[in-house]
C-alpha cells in the first residue's frame, strides 16, 4: 500500500511539474519570441493582439503559422497576406519554433486570454502621450550631452565668426598680404590646435566605458537581443538553444548603486542596448552582436524605471524594440 | 563637343537629378518621423536605405567627376573610362531601385551583416542590392585606377605624393590638386577593396550557408563606408584648391607643409574608422584608442593647413563673390563645423552617450550637405560659368546662397539638438518618452523646404549655363 501511495504521489508530482514546465516554457517562449511584437489583451503592437486568437483561428492553421510563417507567406496564404497588409507589410519572421514549442505557446496564449477575459471588468490603465514640452530645444539637457552641445556651439561660432570676418575683409582688397605674418599666425594656430587636441585626449582617454577586471560586479545580467525584443536571464545565453533552456527574467529589477554587469549578445542581427534614465537621457550603451558578448558595467544612480532601446538598426520594427529595468 | 566636356555635363545632370530625388527621400523620412504621414510608415526604412546608399554614392561619383576634370588640366585621364563609369553607375542605381522599390529592401546604407539576410524582404531583393553594390564598386574601382594611371604617367609616386617637398626640394611642381587626388585615390583603392571583400563574404555565405564573423564584417564595412565618405570630401577639396586661385588672384602652391599634411591624412584616414566600433566592447581596446587618437589628429592637417590656407588666400583678396566661389568658400566652413561635431563624437567617453543618436547624422550631414555638396555644386557652377561666361546677377546669387545656408544649418541644428536629447537615429517612429524628436523633425521640415527652394534656384542658375554650354 505504501508503495502504491508513493507511486501515486510520484505520478502526481511528475504530472504537476510537467504541467508547470509546460506552462513555464510557453511563457518563456512567448517572452522571448513573441512579446516584442504581440500582446495578449494589451492591444495591437507591431503585430495583432493575440487575445482569443486560439478561438478565432483554426488550431492547425495557427500552429503552422507559428512554425512556418515565411513558407505560408511565400505560398500566399490568404489570411497571412491579409495580416501582412494590415500590419504595414511587416512580415511575421520565422523564429525557429518547434512543434512542441508551438503547442506550449498556444496553450499559454489560450490560458492568458482566459485570465485577461476575467480581468476585463477592471478598466485598463490608459497610456497617454506626454504633452509637447515647451523646452523642446534645450529643456532637460544635462551631463555629457549638454557639455558636447555647448562645446560644439562655442567652437562652431568661432569658425562662423572667422569665415564671416574673412568674407567681409574682401571689401577692402589688397593685391598681396604679408605671408611672413600669415605663417607666424599659422604656427601659433598649429600650437593652439595641438594643445587643445592633446589636452582633450589626455583628459578623456582614461574615461572609457570598457570594463576592467579589477572590480567584481555585484550582479551579472545576461541579455539576449533578438528581433525585436530583449530577454534577460541570470544564466548565460549565447545561442537560441540556451535561450530556450535558461530561466527568463520577465521583470528585471536591480539594486540602486550596485555595480551591474550586463553581458549582452544577439541571437540574430546586430542590435544596440542603450539605457535611458527617467529624464530620457542615455546613461550607457553597448552593441549586441551575434557570436560575441559585450560586457557593459553600470551603476544606476537613482531608483526608478530605466528604459532600454535598441540603437542599432535591426529591421523593419527596429523602433519598437525596447525593454525596461526597475531600480530600487 | 569634345568627350571630356560631354562627360562632365552628363555627370552634372546625373548629380542634379539624383540629388533632388534623394533629397525628397530624406524629406520623406523626416515627414514620417514628424508623425505627418503615418500610413506610409512601412516605407521609412526602404527610403532610408535608398537615401543613404544614394547620397553616399552620388557625392562620391560627383567628387570623382570634379577631381577627374581638375586632373585633366595636368594629366590625361581616359574619357572612355569616365563614360564607362557613368554607364556602370546608372546600371548599379537601377539594381538598387529594383531592390528598394520592388523588394522593399531596407538594410540601411551600410547593410550591416547579417541584416541583409534576416530582414524579412525577399532573397532576390538582397541579391539585387548586393549586385548593385558590386557593379558600383567594380565600376568605381576601374575609374579611380584609371585616374591613378594618368597621374603615374606624368609623376612618380614620390612626386605625386609630394615627398620631394618633404625632403626639401622645390621641383618638380606638383599642383596641390594632383597631390590631394593621389592621396585620396590611393586610399580609395583600399576603400573599394574592403568593399569587395565584404561582398565576397556575403556571396560566400549565400552560396555555402557558412556564417561569417560579425565583428570582422563590421570592421570591413565601416572601413569601406568611412573611407568612401571622407575621400569624397578630400576629392572635392582638391577641386577647391585648384579653383580658388582663379578667384583670389593669389597662388596656392604645394609646399613642404601641404605635402606633410596630406601624407599624414593618408595614414590617419585609414585608422580613424575604428571610432565607428567604440560601442563594440569586444573590439581590442587599443583599436578604440587608436580610433580616438586618429580622429583627433585628423583635425590638425584639415584645420591648420587647408582651412587656414584657404582663409589666408581669401583674406582681403579682390574676390568676386559669384555663386561658385561663395558655395565653395562656405563649403570649407561647413567642413570645419562638421569636423567639430565629428571630433566631439569621436571622443570615446562622449560617444557612449551620443552613439547612434541623431548627433551622428547631424555631424555627417554638416560636412556633407554644407561641406562636400557646396564644394561640388560650387565647382559645377564654376565649370559651366567658365564655359559660357553668362552675365551674373550677384544679388540673386547671394539670395540662393543665403537660402541654402539658412535652410541647411536650420535643418542641421534640429539634428544636433535631437542628438543631445538622446533621440535615436534610424527610428521611423519615436516612443512617447522621446516625442521631442517628432517635434524637432517637424521644425526641420521647414528648414529643408528653405534649402530645397535654394537648391531649385541654384539648379535654375547653373542649369541655364549647362544648357548654353551644350553648344560650346
Amino acid at each position: 500500500m505504501k508503495k502504491f501511495s508513493a507511486m501515486i504521489a510520484t505520478l502526481f508530482v511528475l504530472i504537476m511539474s510537467g504541467g508547470a514546465i509546460g506552462a513555464n516554457s510557453g511563457e518563456n517562449s512567448f517572452q522571448l519570441k513573441c512579446a516584442a511584437c504581440h500582446s495578449i489583451g494589451g492591444g495591437d503592437q507591431i503585430g495583432p493582439d493575440l487575445m482569443g486568437v486560439t478561438k478565432r483561428r483554426d488550431p492547425n492553421w495557427l500552429s503552422q503559422w507559428i512554425i512556418h510563417p515565411d513558407k505560408m507567406l511565400n505560398e500566399k496564404d490568404p489570411i497571412a497576406m491579409e495580416l501582412l497588409k494590415k500590419y504595414n507589410q511587416v512580415p511575421m519572421p520565422n523564429l525557429g519554433v518547434t512543434e512542441a514549442e508551438a503547442r506550449d505557446l498556444i496553450d499559454y496564449i489560450a490560458a492568458q486570454s482566459e485570465t485577461q477575459k476575467k480581468d476585463s471588468a477592471v478598466p485598463a490603465q490608459q497610456t497617454t502621450q506626454e504633452p509637447p514640452s515647451a523646452g523642446v530645444f534645450f529643456g532637460g539637457l544635462k551631463g555629457v550631452q549638454l557639455t558636447a552641445l555647448v562645446v560644439f556651439f562655442v567652437l562652431s561660432t568661432i569658425v562662423v565668426f572667422v569665415f564671416w570676418q574673412i568674407a567681409k575683409s574682401t571689401r577692402q582688397p589688397v593685391p598681396t598680404i604679408d605671408m611672413k605674418s600669415a605663417y607666424k599666425l599659422r604656427k601659433w594656430f598649429f600650437f593652439g590646435t595641438a594643445v587643445l587636441v592633446f589636452g582633450t585626449l589626455i583628459a578623456t582617454l582614461p574615461k572609457t566605458p570598457y570594463p576592467d577586471d579589477f572590480q567584481t560586479p555585484d550582479r551579472l545580467v545576461y541579455v539576449a537581443a533578438k528581433q525585436f525584443g530583449f530577454s534577460f536571464s541570470s544564466e548565460p545565453i549565447t545561442s537560441a538553444s540556451d535561450a530556450g533552456q535558461s530561466t527568463i527574467i520577465n521583470s528585471l529589477e536591480l539594486p540602486q548603486g550596485a555595480l551591474i554587469e550586463f553581458r549582452v549578445t544577439s541571437l540574430d542581427v546586430n542590435h544596440g542596448f542603450a539605457l535611458y534614465d527617467a529624464d530620457h537621457s542615455i546613461i550607457a550603451q553597448t552593441q549586441a552582436m551575434p557570436g560575441y558578448t559585450n560586457r557593459l558595467r553600470v551603476r544606476f544612480p537613482k531608483p526608478g524605471t530605466y528604459q532600454i532601446l535598441c540603437l542599432e538598426y535591426c529591421g523593419l520594427a527596429h523602433h519598437l524594440m525596447h525593454a525596461a529595468v526597475t531600480v530600487r | 563637343m569634345n568627350l571630356a566636356h560631354k562627360n562632365t555635363l552628363n555627370w552634372i545632370m546625373v548629380t542634379f537629378v539624383l540629388f533632388i530625388v534623394l533629397l525628397l527621400a530624406g524629406m520623406f523620412m523626416r515627414i514620417i518621423q514628424a508623425n505627418m504621414f503615418s500610413s506610409a510608415q512601412s516605407w521609412f526604412y526602404p527610403m532610408m536605405t535608398l537615401h543613404g546608399v544614394g547620397m553616399a554614392g552620388l557625392w562620391w561619383v560627383a567628387s570623382i567627376a570634379c577631381a577627374s576634370r581638375v586632373l585633366s588640366r595636368y594629366t590625361a585621364p581616359s574619357e572612355c573610362v569616365s563614360r564607362f563609369a557613368l554607364y556602370g553607375t546608372v546600371l548599379g542605381v537601377l539594381f538598387l531601385l529594383a531592390s528598394v522599390f520592388l523588394g522593399q529592401f531596407a538594410a540601411g546604407w551600410y547593410f550591416l551583416y547579417p541584416l541583409p539576410f534576416k530582414g524579412g524582404w525577399p532573397t532576390w531583393a538582397t541579391l539585387s542590392f548586393l549586385l548593385s553594390i558590386t557593379i558600383l564598386g567594380a565600376t568605381w574601382l576601374v575609374w579611380i585606377l584609371d585616374l591613378l594611371r594618368s597621374i603615374a604617367k606624368k609623376y612618380t609616386i614620390g612626386q605625386a605624393l609630394g615627398w620631394h617637398y618633404i625632403l626639401g626640394k622645390t621641383g618638380p611642381d606638383v599642383p596641390p590638386a594632383v597631390l590631394i587626388t593621389a592621396v585620396s585615390l590611393i586610399a580609395g583603392v583600399a576603400c573599394l577593396l574592403s568593399g569587395v571583400v565584404v561582398l565576397l563574404f556575403f556571396y560566400y555565405e549565400m552560396l555555402t550557408g557558412v556564417a561569417n564573423d560579425a565583428l570582422l564584417m563590421k570592421n570591413l564595412t565601416f572601413l569601406f563606408g568611412h573611407l568612401l565618405v571622407n575621400l569624397s570630401l578630400y576629392l572635392a577639396v582638391a577641386a577647391v584648391y585648384d579653383v580658388f586661385p582663379s578667384y583670389t588672384g593669389r597662388p596656392w602652391p604645394s609646399n613642404k607643409i601641404v605635402a606633410i599634411s596630406w601624407n599624414s591624412v593618408l595614414v590617419i584616414v585609414l585608422l580613424a574608422y575604428f571610432h565607428h566600433l567604440y560601442m563594440d566592447f569586444v573590439q581590442p581596446t587599443y583599436f578604440q584608442y587608436v580610433g580616438q587618437i586618429a580622429s583627433y589628429m585628423s583635425s590638425i592637417p584639415a584645420a591648420v593647413v587647408t582651412v587656414f590656407g584657404a582663409i589666408a588666400l581669401v583674406y582681403r583678396a579682390p574676390v568676386r563673390w559669384s555663386l561658385g566661389f561663395t558655395l565653395m568658400f562656405f563649403g570649407l566652413m561647413g567642413w570645419g563645423i562638421g569636423g567639430i561635431g565629428a571630433v566631439i563624437d569621436s571622443t570615446i567617453a562622449v560617444n557612449s552617450k551620443l552613439h547612434n543618436t541623431l548627433w551622428v547624422p547631424a555631424h555627417f550631414h554638416t560636412y556633407m550637405i554644407e561641406g562636400l555638396v557646396l564644394m561640388v555644386l560650387g565647382y559645377f557652377y564654376h565649370y559651366c560659368q567658365e564655359k559660357t561666361k553668362l552675365q551674373e546677377n550677384l544679388y540673386f546669387q547671394k539670395i540662393i546662397a543665403a537660402l541654402i545656408l539658412v535652410g541647411g544649418y536650420g535643418f542641421l541644428l534640429m539634428f544636433y539638438l535631437s542628438g543631445a536629447h538622446s533621440i535615436p537615429r534610424r527610428f521611423a517612429v519615436y516612443p512617447a518618452d522621446l516625442s521631442s524628436g517628432a517635434q524637432l523633425s517637424g521644425i526641420a521640415l521647414i528648414f529643408i523646404s528653405i534649402f530645397l527652394l535654394g537648391l531649385v534656384l541654384y539648379i535654375y542658375e547653373t542649369g541655364r549655363r549647362w544648357v548654353k554650354s551644350l553648344d560650346v
